[in-house]
């Protein structure tokens, strides 16, 4: 190694000879080392910038996407992944039939209904009942008008649901005493009581017969609701998506069995019925697991002070709310509110001198409920709170009655049913300042109906067990397409916006939703209509979840200029000398190149 | 002690003596206080099974108030709205023994079931959020440098449970900032059976509640069950007493303006020595001064409100506190004078307007007031803003027997106390006599997360005053 001194000496001497007196401003060039360690030093910097300082920046900075399968959630947006169709099981008993003639009867029956429907991805299906000759079918008679009690009728409902899956049964039975076929739908069961004249049964070898053709087109008009409301769910839920269908709605006069027409759900749907239609589906309410239900008794005095309500709960409305337990959970509480008083904006009853009556005007029936006042808040929990509140007028201004209608009671929509309960109707039952639990009785029937329009049931079915089967088909197809739906936004939301993380919850909600909508699907085309719904109900809860992902809703959101804002004054600094250094040896090199060339 | 307070008494004689108890009942205690004021107490109560409770039936027990104790899981709950303060030395002994009242602004304890102390926390804030909302109050403020977990000086209200076996937690809770008004008053009436529209309760106006000398409003929710194993109830008690200047509550609403008297009608006191046509002396009118209900509370009491016992009959609701020689006048309903000759009571009218007159009948138209258990007052000590003391007088009046209780002090955590400095003496010596204090429990304050927590078993003498102090320092606080 060579000494300081030594090194100095040289240098001096090196200057001295390559640098005469008159370019003495010039430095002395590099030598090689310093050349090459200058490079190095560089290269060095770049190194660390760009194997340590490039991945550490992307790694903290990066979002955590999940993958979600977004074709497969797109599809089910768009119904291209599931065409649910809703075919009904409908058994047909004919004890008095030979086993040819039933099956005859039943392939001309489905022959005209297929030419009835119109709707194709809602079909019933006929089938011959397996007990043939059930004793009870043989000896029963068409019940006239049963007046049962109604905790008897969901007995027979729930023996009935058990012992077979199809939607109707169609009891076959000749009478002499009557020229034509009649029918009869008992209130109760899911039994369509068919009677017809001995003449009209059918023989083997005729290609038509009367008798197939009432029981099509009974079938027929007992399922057009029905029909009507699922071809609205659906034809809405495409006129969300493709716009193309919002063209006006083709008249139903159109042919039957052309196949084109067939398959657009909006096709059975005329104008007035759809307005009917959209005012039901706006009056009732969106879909929840759980609802909430008050009953509230109000007077404007102090009488009555107390009521019945819970053995009229327990024997008018819990029934009711167990059998539609398969579709929502309810949760029910009761108060009792003394001087009640209208709001000052209603007008005060009117007496109706020909009548005899109290009315109150129609349209004060809006600002009925004194909001101000009346301690109707909603019940703490997830989920809606249905308000029914009974009203007890003043023995001086009773009975009191809508003006116009004489109706006592009526439904406020999204919120709840109101009845006015007259205390003369209620004297000779209530006992003393108590309402009696058949006192009411009424009451708590209007409230099940109202109950039952807020959950979209049907209005035209006679049969309450139909009503509900309805009610869970209805209720699988809408949150079916509501799932779907929220696929979709969630699918479309994740291309949006890119800055947005996806964590892996989200992932295992869209999983979840996907094989439980495929399950519904699946159980739909298969007739298991409460399976579907099951399957649905928890698809729309993971589809909820997945949308509403806390983590998700808080996103960090950075515009570009932000970016720029924060990272300039940050890289300027740094990245100005690296850059610059960098060029000036690329060019240096160039340089050093091209000499060597020349 | 004697206790002069009537319903009280009445109220625990007609516990044990009528069966026929109906679920509801109200009443109204006045006592003419000297020397020119009015304790009006009201006192709602009302009873429902437990069963129909948990089952959400609810009747006379407001369901918005219900839900709330039952989304929290609370057994049990005490909340208090005051304002004003009480003053011992002229009015004499509390109403109720001072159980129906609490400090300054919002207090409120509740015994929660949870399983664990984490549990009962997050219980008790949401108990809070939903009270907050219920009675338009901060108590959504009460966080964790508020609550304390008092062990000795609160004991559960409810018969038939206990509080280790059923995990119950005590929580306590105090914002003594905020400011009692007419928007608490509203939601506390609203959960009345008959909402101030009928029966005592339509007294009740916030014009004349607030402008109180003093005012207490107090919710008690408990659970009973009984010993005998019959069907368990809930019971819930909604208090208001309010100490009103009969003067001042008298003014005209259209006139308020104090105005001085004319000299004609001025009333001299004419013992003074200095006593002259030139020099008066004001004596006190106030005493034995004639009063109507309309007059002190803007209006009659309007009817009754489900003043019936299960068989029909109707129920005293209006009990006042004079002597028996006193004349008053009522427009309707009966009268029913009582035994001791200082308490009668009135039912109250279907639903006419009910009007007391209250005549003029010489100066000695009082029952004397009850001396109270304990006189205790609490100033700060020091200097600055930095360091400074407590000084607590606590004083026994009786000249016979001891007293024993528990104080209860909770500071926020920026007041840190120093236990050592924490003496107690009496006030006739000058040393510290330890035993004064016979038990200690202190939870010390955490920054930020825990206020103090400080409970006192303190014993004082008959006839003596024990001086309590300690010292503190305040954390500097920072702006941020």
């Amino acid at each position: 190694m060579m000494a300081p001194g030594t090194e100095f000496g040289e240098g001096d001497r090196d200057y001295r000879l390559t640098s005469p007196a008159k370019s003495s401003k010039k430095p002395p060039p590099e030598t090689s080392e310093s050349i090459r360690v200058r490079g190095l030093v560089i290269v060095s910097f770049w190194a660390v910038v760009i194997f340590l300082g490039l991945p550490v920046w992307l790694w903290t900075t990066s979002i955590h996407r999940a993958r979600l399968p977004l074709q497969e959630m797109l599809d089910w947006a768009d119904g291209k992944a599931c065409k649910p169709t809703f075919p009904l099981q409908i058994a047909i008993e004919a004890p008095f039939l030979q086993d040819a003639e039933a099956r005859h009867l039943m392939r001309m029956t489905q022959h005209a209904l297929d030419d009835l429907n119109e709707f194709s991805a809602h079909h019933l299906r006929l089938r011959l009942a397996k007990s043939l000759s059930s004793p009870s079918g043989r000896n029963a008679s068409i019940p006239e008008s049963q007046d049962l009690e109604i905790g008897q009728v969901f007995q027979s409902y729930e023996d009935l649901d058990v012992r077979d899956d199809s939607a109707l049964t169609v009891r076959l039975r000749a009478q002499d005493s009557i020229q034509a076929a009649r029918s009869e739908l008992q209130s109760h069961s899911t039994i369509l009581d068919v009677a017809y004249a001995p003449n009209q049964t059918p023989s083997v070898s005729s290609s038509s017969s009367a008798l197939a053709t009432f029981i099509a087109n009974r079938l027929q008009e007992l399922f057009a609701e029905e029909q009507a409301i699922i071809a609205y769910i659906l034809g809405q839920s495409a006129a969300g998506i493709q716009s193309t269908l919002h063209s006006p709605y083709v008249s139903p006069a159109t042919a039957p069995g052309s196949r084109e027409v067939r398959s657009r759900p909006n096709r059975l749907i005329n104008p007035e019925m759809a307005a009917r239609l959209a005012s039901r589906m706006t009056r009732s309410l969106k879909y929840a697991p759980t609802y909430h239900i008050t009953m509230s008794l109000f007077t404007p005095s102090a009488s009555p002070s107390s009521w019945q309500i819970e053995s009229a709960l327990a024997e008018y409305l819990t029934p009711l709310l167990d059998s539609i337990s398969a579709v929502s959970n309810f949760t029910v509480d009761t108060q009792v509110q003394f001087h009640a008083t209208f709001s000052p904006s209603v007008h005060a009853p009117e007496h109706d001198a020909d009548h005899g009556v109290w009315t109150l005007q129609e349209e004060d029936l809006s600002g009925f409920i004194n909001a101000a006042e009346w301690p109707l808040s909603p019940s703490i929990g997830a989920g809606p709170t249905l308000n029914f509140v009974l009203y007890v007028p003043d023995q001086t201004t009773s009975p009191l009655v809508v003006k116009g209608t004489q109706a006592s009671s009526w439904l406020i929509p999204h919120w709840g049913g109101v009845v006015i309960l007259n205390p003369q109707d209620a004297s000779t039952t209530s006992v003393g300042s108590t309402l009696s639990k058949e006192a009411i009785r009424p009451a708590l029937l209007t409230f099940s109906h109202q109950l039952l329009s807020f959950l979209g049931a049907p209005q035209t079915l006679p049969s309450l067990p139909l009503q509900l089967q309805t009610l869970t088909r209805i209720r699988a197809a809408s949150l079916l397409l509501s799932a779907s739906s929220t696929m979709g936004s969630l699918a479309r939301l994740t291309v949006a916006l890119p800055s947005i993380a996806i964590p892996e919850t989200v992932s295992t909600a869209v999983d979840a939703t996907l094989s439980h909508l495929r399950y519904t699907c699946n159980a739909l085309k298969e007739g298991k209509f409460t399976e579907a719904l099951e399957n649905a109900r928890i698809a729309e809860a993971e589809a909820e979840r997945g949308f509403f992902e806390k983590s998700m809703v808080g996103q960090v959101y950075f515009p570009d200029e932000h970016k720029v804002a924060v990272y300039l004054p940050l890289l300027g600094p740094v990245g100005v000398p690296l850059i610059m250094s960098a060029l000036k040896e690329l060019k240096r090199m160039w340089a050093s190149r091209k000499a060597q060339r020349t | 002690m004697k206790d002069s307070f009537c319903p009280l008494l009445l109220y625990l004689l007609s516990c044990s003596l009528i069966l026929a108890e109906p679920d509801y009942h109200e009443r109204l205690n006045l006592q003419p206080l000297t020397p020119a004021s009015l304790l009006a107490s009201f006192n709602f109560w009302s009873k429902a099974s437990l069963q129909s409770y948990e089952e959400q039936h609810f009747r006379y027990i407001p369901r918005s108030l219900g839900q709330i104790l039952q989304h929290a899981k609370t057994r049990e709950l005490h909340l208090r709205f005051s304002t004003g303060r009480w003053d011992d030395e002229s009015w004499g002994a509390r109403p109720w023994g001072g159980t129906k009242e609490g400090g300054t602004g919002v207090e409120l304890w509740a015994w929660v079931e949870a399983d664990s102390d984490a549990g009962s926390f997050a219980r008790w804030v949401t108990l809070n959020n939903a009270l907050s909302g219920l009675f338009c109050a901060s108590l959504n403020f009460i966080d964790s440098t508020r609550t304390t977990r008092p062990i000795m000086t609160f004991e559960p209200a409810s018969v038939g449970t206990n509080a280790s076996t059923d995990n119950l937690y005590l929580l306590h809770g105090t914002l003594p900032r905020e400011v009692v008004c007419t928007e608490n008053l509203t939601p506390f009436l609203k959960l009345l059976p008959c909402k101030g529209k009928a029966g005592i309760a339509s007294l009740l106006d916030g014009h004349k509640l607030f402008d109180a000398s003093w005012q207490s409003m107090a919710i008690d929710v408990r659970s009973v069950c009984p010993a005998d194993g019959s069907e368990c109830s809930i019971e819930m008690e909604q208090t208001v007493d309010m100490v009103l200047d009969v003067q001042r509550s008298k003014r005209p609403r259209d006139n308020p303006i104090p105005r001085p008297v004319p000299s004609e009608g001025l009333r001299c006191d004419d013992s003074k020595p200095y006593a002259g046509s030139e020099i008066c002396y004001p004596s006190d009118i106030s005493n034995g001064q004639s009063w109507t209900i309309a007059e002190i509370f803007g209006r009659p009491i309007q009817g009754s409100c489900l003043a019936e016992d299960s068989n029909g009959n109707p129920l005293d609701s209006v009990y006042i506190d004079v002597p028996n020689e006193r004349e008053m006048y009522v427009t309707s309903g009966t009268e029913n004078k009582h035994l001791s000759g200082t308490c009668r009571s009135f039912t109250l009218p279907k639903s006419e307007p009910f009007e007391m007159v209250l005549s003029h009948l010489g100066p000695q138209t009082f029952n004397d007031h009850t001396t109270p258990p304990l006189y205790a007052s609490r100033s700060f000590t020091g200097h600055g803003q930095e360091r400074g003391g407590v000084q607590t007088l606590l004083t026994n009046p009786s000249l016979t027997s001891s007293i024993s209780f528990v104080y209860f002090e909770t500071l926020p955590w920026f007041m840190k106390p120093y236990l050592h400095t924490l003496t107690a003496r009496l006030s006739n010596s000058s040393t510290p006599n330890p035993s004064l204090v016979k038990e200690t429990f202190y939870r010390p304050s955490l920054d930020r997360r825990r206020g103090t927590q400080l409970e006192l078993l303190i014993s004082v003498p008959a006839n003596s005053t024990v001086i309590l102090t300690y010292d503190f320092d305040k954390a500097i606080l920072r702006y941020t």
